[in-house]
């Protein structure tokens, strides 16, 4: 959920309300928050599945050290969704493995 | 291959404070950080700090570092960001991957202020989504403006434990419970305390067992710990939480030091192996100095006085002032830097188990190390609790030596005293005036004053306290008074509502109690 009032910090400096997708569904964020905290203020928990136990992972460090919050961002496995800017239009996947649901499955079936 | 004068690793308070004062001296200096934020940790603390006047004490973090930041820029300081440093080489030579580039840039000092990383533990479900670090639940609702969870477990006592559950209150969500593996609080008892008298439990020797839930953190399963911090079969509870944050201290990030050869020792009381320093924080390395988090685990406010001892020498060294302007402001610096390591929290007394009294020789609370909060039994002890004034009065629970001062400053006509050793428990005058201006309150950077007069009005005392939280109750709402442990006490119903731009969001609230409440009664809910 977001903050919509602070005690101490008030509201927060936003950019403007972009549109992305996740997983092909269409979703909402503010231009300069990471990527992360706009799943996050969605209520998405798992950034992706881990390769061999196939364990959800999700936020863990928020300052892109753990590597838990990595994303296929724009069709580019590994991206640290944690300190990467969300940019209007973004097509955002979960990441299995190293790669997207459908190449994984194919591979896995 | 760029080059500055100097390199500064890190533009945390420690960086950036030395950076500051290289550049006061004429030097041409340039920071690195790995993040796209500067200022490190400070940007993440939103609460009012301890220490002296000039240690900044009771501003807000996150001010400290706007502050330094401009300061730095206003000097000429280049500040790089999204800039991690890998490595450092022969020759002063550092390698950089600047925004996805590798550049390499060449310096005659080099200060090494790359802060802590987080500790982790490990129990059943650790890694699933929901576990998350203390730091990550600040970036998220500090930076962010995001609820990390609704309902959180903070695993930890320490300051940051404490700190960061204050701050998930503020941010609106659930605290359900602190827990820490040690038999006793590990922060201090004024973080503690504004913790636990907003209802938040706390459980000592326990720790976390499991993470429940499918996907995601759905429930924590916590038990109690035997000597050995084994968890005993029996003693499991189950919290209802969403996130579990773990706090559980910090490690110095000293592997750059370590690579570019200086001499490290592992030491327990600086939180792991930290390169070895003289006096001036230089290593054993000429020219190579490493200041903050990363040489031993402090405080912000001694991170910026190391940097500024770094930055100083650094420039007797290349000869920008002589050597009495050095020895001159190194003492100066040393002093205030020995100030900050006073008291019961002091580095060289940290694990310490074994004081039971203050300085002063008053017992220290036992239940407030057990359960967050002073018993009333235990506060009568303490003179700024007792002090029996009529009228309106400072009433201040500052159990701990630590060293803070700001409460002394902030009254003007008088009343409370800490004295030159800023560690000392504050003292109440009882030959001045208090006129209730609250003041104190605003500026107690441990949210540990209150007003309380017992005269208000027959058969009710009023009690005015810090008020850090949304909705802001106003004057005439009623509701019910808490006591220190966050019990529901008595009805209470809001006189005064104070907020003012020097008071920096602290706002006051003064409630109408029942006589016999005045000294139990210290939060409110609606
Ligand atoms: C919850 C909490 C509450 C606190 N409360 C207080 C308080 O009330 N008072 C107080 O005085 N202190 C407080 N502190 C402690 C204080 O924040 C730290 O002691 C202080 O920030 C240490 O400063 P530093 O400059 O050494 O490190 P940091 O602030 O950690 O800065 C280090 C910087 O180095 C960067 N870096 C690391 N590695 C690299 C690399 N390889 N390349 C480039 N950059 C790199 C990091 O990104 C970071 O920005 C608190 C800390 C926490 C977590
Ligand atoms: S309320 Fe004002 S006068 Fe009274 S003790 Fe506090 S600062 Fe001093
Ligand atoms: S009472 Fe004084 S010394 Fe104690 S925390 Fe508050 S400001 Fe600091
Ligand atoms: S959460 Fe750790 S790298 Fe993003």
């Amino acid at each position: 959920m977001r903050i919509a009032q602070h005690p101490i910090l008030g509201t927060y400096e936003k950019g403007q309300k972009v549109h992305f997708t996740l997983d092909g569904q269409d979703m909402v964020g503010y231009e300069g928050e990471s990527i992360a905290a706009a799943l996050h203020a969605a209520g998405v928990m798992t950034h992706r599945y881990t390769a061999k136990q196939h364990k959800p992972r999700g936020i863990f460090c928020a300052i892109g050290r753990c590597t838990d919050c990595v994303m296929i961002v724009d069709g580019q496995p590994n991206v640290r969704t944690c300190i990467t800017e969300l940019k209007e239009g973004m097509n955002i996947q979960t990441q299995y493995g190293v790669e997207t649901k459908e190449a994984w499955e194919a591979k896995n079936k | 291959m760029k080059r500055h004068e100097v390199l500064v690793i890190g533009a945390g308070p420690a960086g950036l404070s030395a950076a500051i004062e290289a550049a006061k001296n004429g030097m041409d200096v340039a920071v690195f950080d790995e993040n796209a934020r500067p200022g490190g940790q400070l940007f993440k603390q939103i609460h009012k700090f301890f220490g002296s006047k000039e240690h900044h004490a009771k501003e807000r973090g996150f001010n400290i570092g706007k502050d330094l930041l401009k300061e730095a820029r206003d000097l000429g300081v280049k500040v790089y960001l999204d800039a991690t440093v890998m490595g450092i080489y022969y020759d002063k030579e550092i390698l950089v991957n600047h925004n996805g580039e590798v550049d390499h840039f060449k310096g005659d000092t080099i200060v090494i202020a790359t802060g802590a990383a987080e500790n982790m533990v490990s129990f059943k479900g650790w890694d699933k989504p929901g576990v998350i670090g203390a730091g990550a639940a600040q970036a998220l609702m500090n930076l962010q403006g995001v609820q990390p969870g609704e309902k959180i477990l903070m695993v930890g006592s320490g300051n940051v434990g404490l700190v960061v559950s204050f701050q998930l209150l503020q941010a609106g969500c659930q605290v359900a419970a602190v827990i820490d593996a040690a038999p006793r609080v590990g922060g201090y008892g004024v973080h503690a305390s504004k913790v636990a008298r907003t209802g938040v439990p706390f459980y000592m020797k326990h720790t976390v067992v499991e993470a429940l839930g499918e996907d995601k953190v759905e429930g924590a399963v916590i038990a109690e710990v035997d000597d050995h911090f084994q968890p005993i079969p029996g003693t499991e509870k189950t919290l209802d939480v969403d996130t579990i944050c773990i706090a559980v201290g910090l490690s110095p990030m000293s592997q750059l030091a370590d690579n570019a050869g200086c001499e490290m020792k592992f030491l327990p009381k600086k939180g792991g192996n930290v390169p070895v320093v003289n006096e001036y924080n230089e290593t054993s390395m000429d020219g190579i100095f490493c200041c903050g988090d990363v040489a031993g685990i402090e405080e912000a406010s001694s991170a910026m006085l190391q940097g500024k001892i770094a930055g100083s020498t650094a420039s007797y060294k290349n000869g920008y002032i002589d050597e009495d302007e050095w020895q001159q402001s190194v003492e100066k610096y040393r002093a205030s830097l020995e100030q900050l390591r006073t008291g019961m929290f002091a580095p060289q007394n940290k694990g310490r188990t074994d004081m039971t009294e203050t300085d002063e020789g008053i017992p220290l609370s036992k239940s407030l190390l057990a359960k967050g909060y002073v018993t009333d039994e235990e506060l009568a002890e303490f003179p700024a609790c007792s002090t029996k004034v009529s009228g309106v009065h400072p009433v201040i629970e500052c159990t701990q030596n630590i060293p803070c001062d700001p409460c002394q400053d902030a009254c003007k006509f008088g009343c409370i005293k800490v004295g030159s050793n800023i560690s000392k428990l504050p003292v109440i005058n009882p030959e001045a005036t208090c006129t209730g201006c609250g003041m104190c309150i605003a500026s107690c950077s441990g949210q540990a004053i209150f007003l309380v007069n017992e005269d208000y009005e027959d058969g009710f005392a009023t009690v005015a306290l810090p008020y850090e939280f949304l909705p802001l109750p106003q004057a005439g709402d009623k509701g019910k008074a808490l006591d220190r442990s966050g019990k529901p006490v008595c009805d209470a119903e809001i006189v005064s509502v104070k907020s003012s731009k020097v008071m920096d969001m602290t706002n006051i609230l003064t409630m109408k109690v029942p006589v016999e409440y005045a000294g139990t009664a210290r939060f409110y809910r609606a």
